[in-house]
């Protein structure tokens, strides 16, 4: 297991302080803050290889390419997504995906990093659900991954702080709250089978524990580049992977159902800084 | 098997008084959203009036949230895999909650009686064929990327969550197995072992081990397997 002094120590004593903001920190500057802080981490630890490719993650190329598309002028109506408001204003970006799932009140709908970027994509730019720049959702060549890794790259460090303002938004967190225990499929499995104890495993694998913000803030920590897929990936792809090891059916990108789930795991995570781009198993 | 219960009363309840209020828009507040074509748009509901858990069991049932008619290995759809029967509803409980002992003594009962018993009575098979079966994860899987049974024979997950031989790593959500063969293969160890395997509810309610004979993830010879990897002498869960 790693020493909770792997990486550079002024750095680290440069960020003490900053509970919500800190711009400028790297996510291994992140990742190494969290590790100190934990008493339990091995869920943080257990991957050495990761910590030590962190500061040279694949996803980098990613979110350079993220941000050209990101501003670019596209689609039908040949603007590009610098007015698109992702809840802190049209074009602001630092800190916004860590302050997602939120009501936004042109949708009238509570929406994630995913959902709100389809939207803006929509109105914005004039892309349809059969635009290929809308269609791909997975892959690290695909708009949709790109343009997320770009936009939540500017939360790295931040902490989670999903508003709960709004009826809506603490309707979706409490259902989604609800969905993590309810019980289902061939297994019986619900979330909380394997994500509510320190460092339970499957096989192998070091598991993330809800009810511990400091590992959970690494686990939802997306879009990350999973090693083993050599792809970045989103949360919403993480929802439908734990889904499928429960034996679960599809469940909708997008959907009320997946961003329910993505509202109680963040807010789960509030407080504790963000680590974008993050780097998995 | 399990009787499957509709979606709670409360939320058809919940739902129908708000398919009243409805008709307009997919979104879930008042707001106007684009013009859509009317068909493809479900009644509106409004989240805000609905507990916790009547708007998550409408979220994960009758939102359109999960594909419900994406079929299943066993020939159902997956809103039957997402519909909740009595242990599962029983059990899914919220943080910090433990089963309180009405419920600990109903799942026990329901458990009991899904337990089917092999007509020559439970006997141990070949340690060799439960080691692949103990160590597999295959099987059920649906989501993006459904398992074909065809190709592929569903396993047990044992290794998932528990610590057999030593030559393999387990998982800890269970406890470990190494050794488990010391406590001999008396009628009351056979039948202990089989019914946990069967289902772990008889003796340890709203446990996180699935119920893997009364499901239908395991047969009585796969059971009988896997018995043998956990108790035979010869099987490596029992050497150093
Ligand atoms: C059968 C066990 C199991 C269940 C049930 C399960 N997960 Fe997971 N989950 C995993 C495993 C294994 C990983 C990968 C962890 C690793 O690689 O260290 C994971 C990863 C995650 C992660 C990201 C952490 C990471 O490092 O990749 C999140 C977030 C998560 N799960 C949420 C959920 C949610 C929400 C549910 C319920 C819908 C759920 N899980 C159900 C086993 C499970
Ligand atoms: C999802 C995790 C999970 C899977 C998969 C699983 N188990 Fe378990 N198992 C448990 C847990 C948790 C317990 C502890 C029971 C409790 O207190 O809830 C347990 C208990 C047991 C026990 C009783 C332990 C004792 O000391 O008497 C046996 C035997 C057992 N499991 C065998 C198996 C076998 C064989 C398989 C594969 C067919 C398997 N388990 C699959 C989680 C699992």
């Amino acid at each position: 297991m790693l020493k909770k002094s792997v990486l550079a120590l002024p750095i680290a004593l440069a960020v003490i302080g900053m509970a919500y903001a800190a711009p400028g920190q790297k996510p291994e500057e992140t990742l190494d803050e969290l590790i100190k802080k934990s008493p339990n981490p091995g869920y943080l630890t257990q991957s050495p290889q990761n910590i030590m490719m962190l500061p040279d993650n694949p996803a980098w190329d990613v979110v350079e390419a993220g941000e050209k598309l990101f501003k670019e002028a596209r689609g039908p109506k040949n603007v590009s997504l610098e007015k698109c408001d992702f809840g802190k204003g049209p074009g602001v970006l630092a800190g916004a995906h860590t302050e997602l799932p939120r009501y936004f009140a042109d949708a009238g709908k509570v929406m994630d990093l995913d959902s709100r970027l389809v939207y803006c994509m929509k109105t914005l730019q004039g892309f349809t659900n059969d635009d290929a720049a809308i269609k791909q959702k997975h892959g690290s060549d695909s708009d949709i991954m790109k343009l997320q890794t770009y936009i939540a790259s500017k939360s790295n460090g931040y902490a989670w702080n999903p508003p709960m303002n709004h009826p809506l938004e603490k309707a979706m967190r409490d259902a989604g709250e609800v969905m993590f225990y309810r019980r289902a499929g061939t297994m019986d499995f619900n979330c909380a089978a394997c994500h509510s104890q320190s460092e339970k495993r499957i096989r192998a694998s070091v598991l993330p524990n809800v009810y511990d913000p400091l590992d959970w803030s690494k686990a939802i920590s997306w879009p990350a580049q999973r090693t083993s897929h050599d792809h970045v990936r989103s949360s919403q792809h993480r929802v439908l992977e734990c889904l499928w090891q429960m034996r679960y059916p599809n469940i909708k990108n997008g959907s009320d159902a997946s961003i329910a789930l993505i509202s109680f795991w963040t807010d789960a995570a509030r407080g504790q800084p963000a680590v974008l781009p993050d780097l998995k198993r | 098997m399990f009787k499957k219960t509709p979606v709670a009363a409360s939320l058809v309840a919940a739902a129908s008084l708000l398919l009243i209020t409805g008709g307009c828009s997919a979104t879930n507040t008042g707001k106007t959203a684009e013009a859509k074509p009317a068909a493809a748009v479900p009644a509106k509901v409004d989240y805000t009036k609905m507990t916790p858990a009547a708007l998550a069991e409408y979220l994960v049932l009758e939102s359109d949230g999960f594909d419900l008619k994406q079929p299943t290995q066993e020939g159902t759809t997956g809103r039957h895999r997402l519909t909740q029967d009595e242990i599962q509803k029983a059990c899914s409980l919220g943080k910090g909650k433990e089963v309180d002992d009405k419920t600990r003594e109903k799942v026990m009962a329901l458990a009991a009686a899904s337990i089917k018993y092999p007509e020559g009575g439970i006997k141990l098979g070949d340690w060799k064929k439960g080691r692949e079966l103990a160590w597999s994860g295959y099987g059920f899987r649906t989501a993006h990327n459904p398992d074909d049974h065809v190709k592929g024979t569903p396993g047990g997950n044992c290794y998932n969550c528990h610590q057999l031989a030593t030559d393999r790593t387990g998982g800890n959500i269970g406890p470990a197995l190494t050794g488990y063969g010391a406590r001999g293969t008396s009628p009351d160890m056979l039948k202990y072992t089989y019914d946990v395997i069967y289902n772990p509810h008889v003796y340890f309610a709203c446990t996180n081990m699935p119920r893997m004979g009364a499901v239908g993830v395991l047969n009585q010879q796969q059971i009988a397997d896997i018995m043998a990897y956990l108790l035979d002498p010869n099987s490596p869960v029992n050497k150093q």
